[in-house]
């Protein structure tokens, strides 16, 4: 009897191998993915909780009304004031961290105050003429819905080009310009003609992987790139970044704010003098938006206003191209559009006169490059030294 | 529900095979519940319609058998007279359903651009996930009661089990109810079954998430540059792409029907046979989409008379089916338009070269290679502006200056090379043959194993970032 058993039971074994196998490692995967998924989140979480005190100091510290005397004094950063704060740089950094460790403590309704707070501050100062505007990245705000996903939330507000006294340019302005990206920079590589421009893109480039070990093509040889080479090696004048697609589900806002930043200071330690352009993701179309997954323009948005916060005016620039595309919902237009999120080829030339119509005077970057260490990202309150290549 | 999604794979088939097996005596009522479950997580609302129109075809197929008690006059007129009320009925009612969610807004549509704007209100409804085919299933099931070859009365559970069963609930194949009669009423399930029906949907899930998914990529990044500016070799390239993609994805999905219905004791019939090996498109259409092939011969093509009633008849036969064939993919102009085209062609091999090309050797492989991309890009693109600008590119002609050159075709084919000879291999019928032959072997085993857990990577990043999938 127990024979037999354990013949039909061979039998059973023998004559379906591949059951078997797929029942097995599906359990082996199973257990492994569920380890693994339960660290990654618990180190999302510690990651989002250290950035959302990060992104509030920076707010604190751009926000005139909290006392920020740096900035608010003269907008223009004078040398004194560089060196007051270089001076402080240990004991400033002290009090961030203890108004991170203060803020960590408090629930999560005073820290919408303030963020509601900092906003209002943001619209206040747009009606303040004066030098802070040119400085900063204004919002225009909205009445934000209920989002229900790890990936982001609605920002509430949109932000505008930054504001700046911008030159027209021509094709020449864009010689010792590198263009950073996904398949949309791909896209102005391709179809926008501005030959005398690097482009370093791929599909599906993202701002983790933008410094990473696996290299990005070189549009003109074809060729995969180590960035961080390239970027120590040669000097550009400007420097073009639109990314942010394929991070819509990875990860949060501010873990994504958090590297883009990273990425950017290492490109500043990198490039002295060097005019960095963080540009708007372009909105999808109305077909492609989707609500019930991280797929829409709220995230995108939630993105955009995250990145728009690194720009100051000065040597980062945030340029918004939505308006160009996008219908009065915000959405892309679908004539313009086969698949909802890449424009037709024939289109990249309005955003190349976009492009040329946004140029920066160098002679200004430049007296703030003389003035030392590239201070927006000092305002951002993060700490020297740290890699951005991770 | 799609079979490559996580939810399918790991929950909702496991428990339902364990549920299926676990209760021998119950399995088409399992069934039914299991595929109610498989669509309505899908379509919440959808669902109802479907057992609605389930509902009403049984009760109209019941009128259909139903015999009066008291001894009549006349009594096999009458019956031939109820059975034909009952079909027209079943027809009126079916089609009705599907012209109001599939075409109605096409049919307005039309009639308002002809007629002037805001004659007739568009109703922008969703399509209702598989209604195309449930709906020829359920028409083939009256249509087959009232010709006799259903002879009896069918029980309820069956018939909606038949018409409702999640292996080809949402794209086919077009099953018969003579082809499952039998294993309707008792089926077993043994272990070898189980084994080789998980193969076969393993098969069909590499077919769908390795090959289709990819290589649509390619086509989707040549249509995001635009239509009409494209080098002839891009667009050709891309023609290609489309033709790979649709085919996989509907082989692919046709194969993990044929897998889950071993698995669970039915044998649901062939849908393709290698169609692009075909030498003549008359051909092609024996091999491609084979259960919707038959159906419009038997249910339409043969009924007006086929190719016996002299040929001008034949003509418009052919005219009807092709033009009904083109619809049924879409409601939209560009299919009746692809439907035309195969007409004409057809027509045309019909009357002179299509016997001497499906006799020749390398002429007709290089014919239906040519053709057929150019079908499938009148098929894919329903903007006719865009469609005139792409078949313009294809033939080399362009208005404006070309956008998307060599240099893209190079950066395309260094990136896609290896995924396009995979296709190319794929649709020959060597890898069938080798794994016909191979099956039970050891390292086909392993192989299997690889293509399934490689479709579930692609499948978890797609699903957790879809933007993986279309990788912008």
């Amino acid at each position: 009897m127990n024979g037999n058993k354990i013949r039909t039971f061979m039998e059973i074994l023998y004559n379906c191998p591949f059951i078997l196998l797929v029942i097995v490692t599906s359990i082996l995967f199973g257990l492994l993915s569920d380890g693994g998924g339960n660290g990654r989140n618990e180190h999302s979480i510690a990651v989002s909780q250290l950035l959302g005190d990060e992104v509030k100091a920076s707010a604190d510290e751009r926000n005139p009304s909290k006392g920020n005397d740096i900035i608010t004094k003269d907008g223009r950063d004078t040398k004194n004031g560089e060196e007051e704060k270089a001076e402080n740089g240990t004991a400033q950094e002290d009090k961030t961290l203890q108004n991170a460790g203060a803020r960590k403590e408090n629930n999560d309704k005073i820290e919408n105050d303030s963020e509601r707070k900092e906003d209002t501050a943001d619209s206040g100062k747009r009606e303040n003429m004066g030098q802070m505007e040119k400085r900063a990245t204004e919002f225009v705000e909205y009445e934000p819905v209920e989002t229900n996903s790890r990936y982001y939330s609605d920002a509430g507000k949109v932000a505008l080009t930054t504001a700046y006294d911008y030159v027209l340019e021509n094709e020449s302005y864009f010689n010792d310009a590198a263009f950073l990206g996904d398949s949309r920079t791909l896209g102005i590589s391709d179809y926008a003609g501005l030959a005398g421009a690097d482009f370093f893109c791929d599909n599906g480039m993202t701002i983790y992987k933008l410094l990473g070990d696996d290299g990005v093509t070189y549009q003109k040889t074809g060729e995969k790139v180590d960035l961080k080479v390239i970027l120590q090696e040669k000097h550009y004048g400007k420097i073009y970044i639109m990314l942010g697609m394929n991070e819509l589900g990875y990860g949060d806002t501010p873990m994504y704010l958090k590297q883009y930043l990273k990425v950017i200071r290492q490109i500043k330690e990198w490039q002295p003098g060097v005019i960095i352009y963080v540009m708007a993701n372009l909105h999808v179309s109305q077909e492609k938006n989707n609500i019930e997954t991280e797929f829409n323009n709220i995230n995108i948005n939630d993105k955009n206003v995250a990145s728009a916060r690194l720009a100051n005016g000065k040597d980062v620039f945030y340029l918004d191209c939505n308006p160009l595309f996008t219908d009065e919902e915000g959405y892309l237009q679908a004539d313009l559009t086969f698949d909802g999120v890449h424009l037709y080829a024939q289109h990249y030339d309005k955003w190349r006169d976009f492009l040329f119509e946004h140029g920066v005077e160098r002679e200004e970057v430049q007296q703030a490059e003389a003035n030392g260490q590239p201070e927006g990202l000092e305002k951002m309150g993060v700490k020297n030294g740290e890699n951005a290549s991770q | 529900m799609l079979f490559s999604s996580v939810g399918f794979l790991f929950r909702f088939l496991p428990i339902f095979i364990i549920i299926y097996i676990a209760l021998p005596k119950y399995r088409n009522i399992v069934l039914l519940i299991g595929s109610l479950i498989f669509y309505g997580v899908g379509e919440p609302y959808f669902v109802l319609l479907l057992l609605l129109s389930v509902s009403m075809n049984y009760l109209i197929s019941c009128y259909m058998f139903w015999e009066p008690r008291s001894p009549q006059t006349n009594r096999k007129l009458k019956a031939a007279r109820r059975k034909k009320r009952a079909l027209v009925l079943a027809v009126t009612l079916d089609l009705s359903v599907l012209f109001v969610f599939k075409y109605w807004d096409f049919a307005a549509g039309s009639i308002n651009m002809f007629a002037g704007k805001g004659c007739l209100p568009l109703l922008t409804l969703a399509l209702p996930l598989g209604i195309s085919f449930y709906t020829f299933q359920m028409l083939s099931y009256q249509i087959d009661c009232y010709r006799g070859t259903i002879v009896r009365r069918v029980d309820l559970i069956s018939f909606a089990t038949y018409v409702c069963m999640f292996p080809q609930l949402i794209a086919g194949p077009i099953v018969r109810y003579s082809e499952v009669a039998d294993r309707m009423a008792f089926r077993r399930v043994r272990i070898r079954d189980l084994e080789n029906g998980l193969k076969l949907f393993t098969l069909g899930l590499g077919l769908k998430v390795l090959l289709a998914n990819q290589i649509g990529t390619l086509w989707n990044l040549i249509m995001s540059a635009g239509a009409g500016r494209l080098h002839p070799l891009v667009a050709w390239l891309g023609a290609f792409a489309y033709s790979f993609q649709i085919y996989f994805d509907f082989w692919g999905y046709s194969v993990m029907a044929m897998g889950l219905g071993k698995m669970l004791g039915f044998s649901i019939p062939r849908n393709f046979d290698h169609p692009y090996t075909s030498r003549s498109l008359s051909e092609f259409w024996r091999r491609w989409h084979m259960t919707l092939g038959s159906w419009f011969k038997e249910y339409v093509y043969i009924p007006l008379g086929g190719s016996r009633k002299g040929n001008g008849r034949t003509v418009v036969n052919l005219f009807v089916v092709w033009a009904l064939t083109g619809l049924w993919h879409g409601a939209d102009w560009n299919f009746v338009l692809w439907g035309i085209v195969f007409f004409l062609l057809l027509s045309l091999e019909k009357r002179t070269f299509g016997k001497s090309l499906e006799k020749s050797l390398v002429l007709g492989h290089i014919y239906t290679v040519l053709l057929i991309p150019v079908t499938w890009v009148i098929f894919a693109i329903t903007d006719m502006g865009q469609l005139a600008g792409y078949l313009g590119n294809l033939a080399g002609y362009h208005r404006e200056e070309i956008l998307v050159g060599i240099t893209q075709l190079l950066r395309y084919l260094k990136e896609y090379g290896l995924l396009l000879i995979a296709c190319v291999i794929f649709a020959t019928p060597l890898p069938a043959k080798l794994y016909w032959k191979w099956k039970d072997r050891w390292f086909t085993v392993l192989i299997l194993l690889g293509i399934f857990w490689w479709s579930v990577r692609e499948i978890v990043l797609g699903s957790n970032n879809p933007f993986l999938y279309f990788r912008f």
